[in-house]
């Protein structure tokens, strides 16, 4: 087995850069906040380095930006580029808080080689604005010591990878302080020295436990990893340094964020029609949005552009300081229909998706209604509204048998003011309802009103007269 | 310069009273003989607006659009109701052939959404017909209705208070409903592209509610005893 190693020396950095439009000097802060343990290039020009105190850092960048480090977040974020090398390599292992493990040996015939592996692993970094450094080796421990050293390089020979780890300097291989000055006193200062031991020497004048972490690193002891599985939901999450106060500046990082949720949609070729989106703020509770689609949707442009018209609705309520997004729901992709060869035809349920979606997004979901009749003999309950959707073929063949009813029927039954000058047809009792309480007992009849409206008028059990329709 | 005037000139943009230019503007029949002939053998006209100036529902209002909504809804476009100031009766619309999968029923708050949304439907390629009430309009909103239409084909229908009449309006097409003798529907046209207005017609309604003549000859006396009791 051949492992490459991925080591993020700044994830955090990383991540938050890209969520920020402006690029000003950046530093991640530790814990509790007196040192600087990551800094950007732009902080790194105006002198900071990191280890320097906090202060410090201020005097000479007085617009620095602060981050505190998080080690929860930072597994998230981990996790997150997990997800989009699962695309290339089938058996992960993430390596808090900042290395990721994948197993590169399988995949050299199917991507023609190592270097065309690592290339495609390098452009995908490329593409998130990811800094990694890359290492290989014959045991995770091996291709991890590489890559953290920073000497790794694109080659699957043995006795290249075993000089690269003998030449280690023994502060590199990451022995604990004790065993690194006790193997000192002995004289000892590559990794290739230590090797070199009788390995029951080694258990007996140090410890046993060293002895097994070497032979991990050689090869010679099984070092077991558990594969990491890609969950069965999509989340990405950006952090701002700066509280964003106006909606256009979160449509910037959301651009990217839909952009990644795209290839992952495409990459499980599936689809969805629901978003989830938290503006988590400083001192208020998040704003959660729900965003939906009419139809199973992909594109991020049509992502982008319900977002745009549900937050042009909603003013941000306090300042922005993460946002969320998040896919749930799945549903699988179908093959476009009802297309010709050319194209020419153009797509329209397509197109209808699109319009009811921007609809809904602008107006909310109640507020479109699809009508449905009801078998019922009372007029209210004849007739029902609903979600839309989208119902294909299936034409309806006109219900001759239904009753002749008025096409418009009012909210509720409205009192009678006038005498109708003339009668045309009826009575037609209804009476029903006693089954759920609604109980309804009318005469109906057609109605011509002074104004020349024909309505649809009845008298109910009390003798009162109401009109119920008017037959435009 | 010359080729606009001649756009102009043929798509009956500039009225000529003159003479009597046929249009090459796109229509929908209405369904009714009577009126496509008053309306130069046309009917509603296809990306523009159209205007219903009536008092009060219930004159046949909705029977003079439902030949073209059923047409609409046969060929898979989609009717879009906006802001109806009743409840269209789903077992009537059944009843009378439109497919109601295809009939969305919008509900708007405000003006701006109002506009908003017509604007939307207008332009897809999905709509077939847009039925619309909107209340008050300043005639610079309907100018951008109107351009909205244009840049979809499809048929706008807005029906509003008789007393806009009087209020000069950017819409193709004007028709003045009013009720007439034996339920029918009297038809003014008050302004119509590439002609002259002032075209009437009636428009038998009757059958809306089942009646013909015959019944409505015979029932004289309702259950109503003479004053309102």
């Amino acid at each position: 087995m051949l492992w490459l190693y991925l080591h993020f020396p700044h994830l955090l950095l990383d991540h938050i850069r890209r969520s920020r439009e402006d690029q000003g000097a950046l530093v991640i802060v530790e814990g509790s906040g007196q040192r600087v343990i990551q800094a950007c290039p732009e902080a790194r020009t105006q002198g900071i380095r990191t280890g320097m105190r906090l202060k410090t850092a201020i005097s000479l960048a007085p617009d620095l930006g602060m981050v505190r480090a998080d080690a929860s977040r930072e597994a998230g974020i981990l996790e997150d580029q997990a997800r989009w090398l699962y695309r290339y390599a089938a058996h992960i292992v993430l390596v808090p808080p900042d290395g990721m493990l994948a197993e590169v040996g399988s995949l050299q015939k199917l991507y023609g080689g190592l270097p065309a592996v690592w290339q495609t692993v390098e452009q995908g970094l490329n593409e998130r604005q990811l800094n990694a450094w890359i290492g290989i080796g014959y045991t995770p421990l091996a291709a991890r010591l590489i890559a953290r050293a920073g000497k790794g390089e694109c080659t699957s020979d043995k006795g290249h990878i075993q000089r690269a780890l003998s030449q280690m300097p023994l502060l590199a291989a990451e022995f604990d302080e004790k065993a690194c000055t006790r193997l000192q006193r002995l004289g000892l200062n590559t990794l290739g020295e230590v090797f070199d031991l009788p390995p029951g020497e080694l258990a007996r004048r140090l410890s046993p436990e060293l002895l097994a972490y070497i032979q991990k690193i050689q090869g010679t002891r099984p070092d077991p990893r558990t594969p990491w599985q890609p969950p069965h939901s999509f989340r990405q999450q950006a952090d701002f340094v700066q509280e964003i106060e106006h909606t256009q500046g979160l449509l910037f990082p959301l651009q990217r964020m839909l952009t990644e949720l795209e290839e992952d949609l495409c990459w499980r070729q599936q689809d969805t029609d629901s978003l989830r989106l938290v503006l988590k703020h400083r001192h208020s509770e998040p704003t959660r949005l729900h965003i939906r689609t009419s139809g199973p949707e992909h594109r991020a442009d049509n992502f982008l552009n319900l977002i745009r018209l549900r937050l042009e609705q909603h003013s941000l309520q306090a300042p922005v300081i993460s946002l969320t997004l998040s896919v749930k729901r799945f549903l699988s992709r179908e093959a476009p229909s009802g297309q010709d060869l050319l194209g020419e035809t153009q797509d329209l349920n397509e197109a209808w998706h699109t319009l009811i979606s921007r609809l809904q997004a602008r107006l909310g979901a109640k507020a479109l209604r699809q009508l449905s009749p009801q078998a019922d003999h009372r007029p209210e309950r004849a007739w029902s509204a609903s979600e839309v959707l989208r119902k294909n073929g299936t034409a309806l063949k006109p219900g001759t048998e239904l009753p002749r009813r008025p096409l418009w029927l009012l909210k509720g039954p409205q009192p009678l003011t006038e005498a109708p000058v003339a009668w045309f047809a009826g009575p037609e009792r209804i009476s029903g309802g006693w089954w759920d309480g609604q109980r309804v007992h009318r005469d109906y009849y057609i109605a011509q009103l002074n104004s020349g409206q024909l309505a649809w008028v009845f008298r109910d059990a009390r003798e009162g007269w109401f009109v119920h329709g008017w037959f435009g | 310069m010359s080729e606009l005037l001649n756009t102009l000139m043929q798509d009956a943009r500039v009225w000529q009273g003159h003479r009597h230019v046929q249009t090459t503007q796109t229509a929908e029949p209405t369904g009714y003989q009577v009126l496509d002939n008053q309306l130069g053998g046309l009917g509603w006209p296809r990306g523009a607006l159209s205007e219903c100036l009536l008092d009060a529902p219930g004159i046949g209002e909705l029977h003079l659009l439902l030949p073209l909504m059923q047409r609409v809804c046969a060929e898979g476009r989609t009717v879009f109701w906006l802001n109806p100031p009743h409840t269209p009766y789903a077992p009537a619309l059944a009843r009378a052939g439109v497919n109601l999968d295809q009939v969305v029923l919008i509900q708007t708050e405000d003006e701006g959404d109002f506009l908003w949304t017509l604007e939307n439907c207008l332009r897809s390629p999905v709509t077939g017909l847009v039925v619309a009430w909107p209340g008050k309009l300043a005639s610079r909103e309907v100018r951008r209705l109107q351009l909205a239409a244009e840049a979809g084909s499809n048929v706008c229908v807005l029906f509003r208070e008789r007393r806009y009449a009087e209020q000069n309006s950017p819409a193709a097409l004007r028709l003045e409903l009013e009720p007439d003798e034996q339920q029918a529907l009297k038809v003014n046209v008050l302004k119509r592209r590439g002609s002259w207005p002032g075209q009437r017609c009636s428009l038998a309604m009757a059958q809306r509610a089942d009646l013909s003549f015959r019944e409505t000859t015979r029932i004289v006396r309702g259950p109503w005893s003479g004053s309102t009791g």
